[in-house]
């Protein structure tokens, strides 16, 4: 075992309880913060794998951002949790040997009989200079040049639909629109009335004298 | 000396070698943190014709270690229906980016912690961590002050985060590469040639980004004393709150020094000439950081605060269309005989 | 010696703790998204680890792809729970058994 084996096993430990504690969690604003957790730990987990690139997107776009949002949105819907908790644990009989069984499946294919040490080489170390954010790169802007940009206008459509999705105008808002407020004039707001001044005041207390009384 | 403790420890050198380094960039952080404060005061109170701080020590030169005496005294007040262990996480999660982006910036040739080729990535993923710290701090509290606070302030830091990482992808076409060291070699040979020129709107979305990023007046909606008492942090005290100010303020001078390095030439003399480049790259680079950080406490001494809706709006229809545009213009330019210009 | 049978199986116990997670918060759309989330990235896991050991880049341009779909999937996700918090004050998936808004 080497160093780097043990940082893998630390982090794989980590990852594995994060990932339980955000389905697990009572609270979900708890759930979203093991989530980020979760996150992290796997970012950790790529950059043993040497894929910086992606290990420091996913913590730039996932715990930066996607996450965020998540926070943002957990934290202001007033939900009555003991609702959504109610026979929670009634679908562990079916959940935990669904589980249990997708597992054993899974590592009887990926494990070390056929994927082991053994049977697939650790790669051999790249020259000194390799960067592989050039790489990705290149290969994002030459081979895969169309998904490329067609990922782009995913995301388009999706800031569209989510602000869409979300926008309405509020009837009970105090918003004021600084265009509007920059392009008043004087005439819009003061309106000039030429008024002759009054010479028989002396009459006009007597009348006003009279109303008090 | 070095050769010596090598073989004293062995195995455990690299990572004893590595702490050192660490504490080597953390240690004056701190103190350039500490003396900040100072400076804003007196800067401030000369701007508005007062001294400033003048009784601990000469020229009110020991204020710092006095204050921060005082709040390591007081007590660490944890409000009875604050979620405790997340209330104590949000100091924690609001320094440790702060401090863990330090790793990658160059401070002169060759005198960089973690020399990674995908540095200005990573700087990015570290300050877009440190918006958690907010979120938590202000949710952990349990009060509707600092709810309201750390919403505010963390929808501005994700704002304001697109149009400086727009800023920052100009610096990095022209430079062509993520690596803060190669983007400084990239503007050397006098001041003609640092980006800010090139790519003047540029620096300036991003400076004025970076106020907004660090939640500096006039972008401070998110702790405006008078209408929502201190924002995220009102619950904390003590220490707690002094890790929050020491967060802010080690946030402005990585602004600062990011903004120091991608736009005006890192450690570059102002002119490679004679008496300019016999001043160490080193002094060059803290002499840029102080003038924009000057210019921090310039602006808080003058500007008004911005109405939070007047925030977005500047941060969404003002500065990322401007950004946008000028990356095309950059990316345009490059393909035509001016491309010297952006080298 | 950890090799990349450790990083699959790593990644399909990840896939399966999402999998038991769909079953028992299949009340709460929150943590539902989420559960997808810790799938994908189960998936995205395994890809690079794939994409490391055989040494074709092709695995970590494909995680790339799904990073974005999947911040694509999230923010639209939300904006409809949103929505529908809005309208019917609730994220429990059982109340949400009508097609009109």
């Amino acid at each position: 075992m080497n160093f780097n084996d043990y940082v893998f096993y630390v982090l794989a430990a980590i990852l594995l309880f994060a990932g339980l504690r955000v389905i697990t969690s009572r609270n979900p604003v708890h759930a979203a913060l093991h989530l980020v957790l979760a996150f992290f730990t796997a970012a950790g987990i790529w950059l043993l794998l040497e894929a910086e690139f992606l290990a420091i997107a996913l913590v730039l776009v996932y715990v930066g951002a996607v996450m965020v949002l998540f926070l943002f949105v957990v934290m202001m819907l007033d939900i009555n949790l003991d609702k959504l908790r109610e026979g929670f644990w009634e679908a562990l009989p079916i959940a935990l040997p669904v589980g249990i069984l997708m597992t054993l499946e899974m590592v009887m294919i990926l494990g070390s009989k056929h994927f082991g040490v053994d049977r697939v080489a650790a790669p051999t170390p790249h020259p000194a200079g390799y960067s592989n954010t050039a790489e990705l790169g290149r290969q994002l802007y030459t081979d895969y040049l169309l998904p490329f940009e067609l990922a782009s206008v995913v995301l388009l459509v999706a800031i569209v639909a989510a602000i869409a999705l979300t926008l309405r105008d509020r009837k009970d808002s105090k918003f004021i629109d600084p265009a509007e407020q920059v392009k008043v004039k004087r005439a819009d707001r003061i309106r000039m009335v030429s008024m002759p001044a009054d010479v028989e005041i002396p009459a006009a207390a007597e009348t006003e004298g009279k109303d008090k009384a | 000396m070095i050769a010596f403790m090598q073989n004293l420890l062995g195995p455990a050198w690299p990572v004893v070698w590595t702490l050192v380094k660490i504490i080597a960039i953390v240690a004056p952080i701190m103190g350039a943190v500490a003396y900040l404060t100072l400076a804003e005061r007196k800067v401030i109170g000369f701007m508005q014709v007062r001294m400033g701080p003048n009784r601990v020590g000469y020229f009110g030169l020991l204020q710092p270690i006095a204050d921060g005496l005082k709040l390591l005294m007081k007590e660490i007040i944890i409000p009875s229906a604050a979620n405790k262990t997340l209330f104590l996480l949000g100091p924690v999660l609001a320094i440790a980016p702060a401090l863990a982006a330090w790793a990658v910036v160059p401070f002169d040739v060759d005198m960089i912690l973690a020399d990674i080729d995908a540095g200005l990535l990573y700087i990015l993923a570290m300050t877009s961590v440190a918006v958690y710290g907010v979120i938590i701090a202000g949710w952990a509290s349990n009060s509707k002050y600092a709810f309201l606070g750390s919403l505010r302030s963390a929808a501005q830091i994700v704002s304001y985060e697109i149009a400086m990482g727009f800023a920052l992808v100009g610096v990095l076409m022209c430079a062509g590469s993520l690596n803060l060291g190669k983007i400084v070699v990239a503007q050397a040979g006098g001041f003609w040639q640092w980006y800010w020129l090139p790519l003047f709107p540029l620096f300036i979305v991003y400076f004025i980004s970076a106020v907004a990023e660090t939640n500096r007046a006039p972008f401070d909606v998110a702790e405006g004393e008078s209408e929502i008492v201190a924002g995220f942090h009102v619950e904390y005290s003590g220490m707690a709150f002094a890790v929050f100010f020491l967060a802010e303020y080690a946030n402005m001078i990585l602004v600062c020094m990011l903004a120091a390095i991608m736009f005006l030439g890192g450690w570059q003399p102002l002119l490679d000439v004679a008496p300019f480049n016999m001043i160490p790259g080193f002094l060059w680079l803290i002499i840029k950081v102080a003038l924009l950080l000057f210019f921090f406490l310039w602006f808080r001494a003058t500007f008004p605060r911005y109405r939070y809706d007047q925030i977005m709006r500047l941060g969404w229809k003002v500065f990322i269309p401007i950004t946008l545009v000028w990356i095309i213009v950059v990316g345009g330019l490059m393909q035509t005989p001016l491309a010297y210009l952006f080298h | 010696m950890v090799g990349l049978s450790h990083y699959l199986i790593l990644g399909s116990l990840l896939f399966a703790i999402s999998v038991v997670g769909i079953f028992l918060n299949r009340k709460n759309v929150i943590v539902l998204l989420m559960a997808i989330e810790l799938m994908l990235l189960a998936v995205n896991l395994n890809f690079i680890a794939f994409s490391h050991y055989l040494q074709d880049t092709a695995g970590q341009v494909f995680v790339f792809f799904i990073l974005t779909v999947a911040a694509a999937e999230s923010a639209i996700g939300l904006a409809i729970l949103v929505v529908l918090f809005r309208n019917l004050k609730t994220i429990n998936v059982d109340d949400i058994n009508s097609l009109k808004g």
